[in-house]
């Protein structure tokens, strides 16, 4: 080659601490997490949706002051089946009450009983379902419960229940919970063992590090994605649980609306008047559909592979 | 030096691994001196992995016992002594991109066990210690902030590294540190093993598969094969005058950097049925000072033989 070409070249300089630098922006979970779920138009207009209809659940019924029980229009035969329109949004009902006011008190007390239900499986049964997966002593004990308490039929123990606790909220909520979180410890318990033995987990342990300290700070943050997942299944669940079990007069009784209460009760107009039924049934179905997709899109978002 | 005047810092001795009914390391036995690189060196499955674990104690030893400084480490001891051996003997693994948690952040990662033994003053303190330990294996203090999964693998084994010499250790299982890394960077992350060594004293078990890299980095080595070491040698000793059939074997599959060489290399393929069959309990022997072979009476005269026509032929 010739010598002179060669001087045009220039040597670049090389540091060492320079290409250990990171250029990409700094990473935060949450953040990303936050704006992988908000790029997806559907999702957002899905979860102002449902934003709208919880928020209106539980305003509207405390305006209207509505009661299964409170029929001031019994008497008034004008007043009774008159068909959606203006001044009715959603008709009236076979008493000469709003529908509307019927539903939207309905669905304020199903949503409650299956927020606060979703809430009660989930705090006991991830922390048990953590130890579980982790300990094999536990596991060998917990395992023989899971079986027993798994097989109790879901509807014998409701109806029990329901006879020595009487009808009513608190009784309700009992039913949906004393042998639910087992189902959400065992799903937990078998998704901690697929990790449990990964090789960082075993580096923790060659720290020193402790197993309450692992499920927090080693197993926990893995499984944010799939707890959402199981969560967004498990509220619409519980409203259909609950909309059944006052469907079979199991359920609040007959003095407080519910939208099992309300559907059962219109179900005999069904014929005549097919929006009586058919009114509750959609906006529980509107209820459980956003809530679950708008759950399944959190836990895409919350799955960190989804954020490149 | 001879073996006899240096200190042992650990000692593994007739450590039988057996999970269900497989033995996975049959009769282990091996002492490890203070400041020395001790290699293990074998084939996937051999049980190299199982031993450097053992000694981590995360697989249980069935039979025999593992000794840390003179006391004993395998099987039930005291909690003071678990919180000891967990402050002086760390373990740097293999796969890098697994072996850190891609949830936390690198100054969580490196600050596990100072947390975990509480081994700072305040705040402030644990900060200086982790970016100390950060800029000791040459990354940047800036990068505390940052996940696993932004690094490279060798920054990523590096900071593996990083995690394990904040606990200030003696003793440290490198379970094939290196082997999945590119090949460009593997001599950044030895060289990085040799530099910490010189400078904090330490002592290695290497474990490896690729024995041009141990004869880079190793005192010395001891080969494994199904379960059994079945030779122990300083590392020049072992590539000079190997005994053990399957030691032959295994250095004849070593690739060289010379076509000539290369084109010209028989590997020798380990044949057991060469070996003693009468069923005597083989051992470890001692055939030259300090090279050990695991054999029984009669592979010891056949090996003694060998190792006089080897040493003839080199004179």
């Amino acid at each position: 080659m010739d010598t002179e070409n060669t001087n045009l070249f220039e040597f670049a300089a090389f540091d060492e601490l320079e290409s250990e630098h990171i250029a990409a922006p700094r990473y935060s979970y949450w953040k990303s997490v936050w704006r992988t779920f908000f790029k997806n138009k559907f999702t957002v207009a899905v979860a102002i949706l449902l934003i709208f209809i919880v928020a209106f659940a539980l305003i509207q019924p405390m305006k209207s002051g509505y009661s299964p029980t409170v029929t001031p229009n019994i008497n008034n035969a004008d007043m009774k089946f008159l068909k959606p329109g203006p001044g009715h949004i959603f008709g009236t009902d076979h008493v000469g009450n709003e529908v509307f006011d019927a539903v939207w008190a309905g669905a304020r007390n199903s949503i409650i009983i299956s927020f606060i239900c979703t809430a009660i499986n989930m705090l006991v049964g991830i922390p048990i379902g953590a130890l579980w997966g982790f300990s094999k002593k536990m596991d060998k004990w917990m395992i023989e419960v899971y079986n027993i308490i798994s097989n109790i039929p879901f509807l014998l123990l409701a109806m029990i229940l329901s006879y020595v606790l009487g009808a009513g909220m608190r009784s309700l909520i009992i039913t949906m919970t004393c042998t639910e979180w087992i189902f959400v410890a065992y799903f937990i318990r078998t998704q901690v063992m697929i990790i449990r033995d990964r090789e960082y987990n075993l580096a923790s342990k060659c720290l020193g590090t402790r197993t309450g300290t692992m499920i927090v700070k080693n197993i926990l943050p893995y499984l944010i994605s799939v707890i959402m997942t199981y969560i967004s299944r498990q509220i619409p669940n519980l409203i259909s649980y609950e909309v059944f079990l006052s469907y079979m007069g199991l359920g609040l009784g007959t003095t407080n609306a519910s939208l099992g209460q309300t559907i059962s009760m219109y179900t005999s107009y069904m014929k005549g008047y097919p929006h009586l039924f058919w009114i509750p049934v959609s906006v529980l179905a509107i209820i459980s559909i956003s809530l679950y997709i708008v759950g399944q899109k959190l836990a895409d978002a919350a799955d960190p592979r989804t954020h490149m | 030096m001879s073996n006899e005047q240096r200190e042992v810092i650990l000692s593994v001795k007739h450590v039988d691994i057996t999970f269900d009914k497989f033995k996975a390391v049959k009769d282990a036995n091996f002492d490890i001196y203070k400041g020395e690189t001790f290699a293990l060196v074998g084939e996937s499955g051999s049980g190299k992995t199982t031993i450097g674990r053992a000694i981590m104690r995360i697989n249980p030893c069935s039979a025999g016992e593992i000794l840390f400084e003179g006391k004993r480490i395998s099987g039930k001891i005291s909690k003071e002594e678990d919180r000891n051996v967990v402050r002086n003997i760390q373990m740097i693994f293999q796969d890098p991109a697994a072996s850190l948690n891609e949830r936390a952040t690198i100054e969580y990662c490196v600050s596990e066990g100072l947390y975990n033994f509480h081994l700072y003053k305040d705040e402030e303190d644990r900060i200086a210690k982790v970016d100390h330990a950060l800029e000791s294996v040459g990354l940047l203090p800036e990068h505390k902030s940052r996940y696993p999964h932004e690094f490279s693998g060798g920054q990523r084994q590096r900071v593996g590294i990083a995690r394990a010499m904040i606990m200030d250790p003696k003793f440290i299982v490198a379970d094939e540190p290196i082997s999945a890394l590119d090949v460009s960077i593997r001599a950044q992350v030895l060289n990085l093993m040799n530099k910490l060594k010189a400078e904090k004293n330490l002592t290695y078990l290497f474990i490896a598969h690729d024995l041009s890299v141990v004869r880079f980095i190793a005192d010395r080595i001891a080969v494994i094969h199904h379960g059994e070491i079945v030779e122990i040698a300083d590392s020049e000793t072992l590539f000079k005058f190997p005994v053990h059939p399957y030691t032959i074997s295994l250095l004849s599959a070593v690739p060289m950097p010379d076509p000539v060489v290369e084109r010209t290399r028989r590997a020798i393929v380990y044949d057991p049925s060469v070996l003693d069959q009468s069923g005597e309990k083989r051992e470890m022997r001692e055939i030259r000072p300090g090279h050990f072979v695991y054999c029984t009476n009669r592979e010891y005269g056949d090996y003694e033989d060998k190792m006089l026509q080897m040493e003839r032929e080199m004179a």
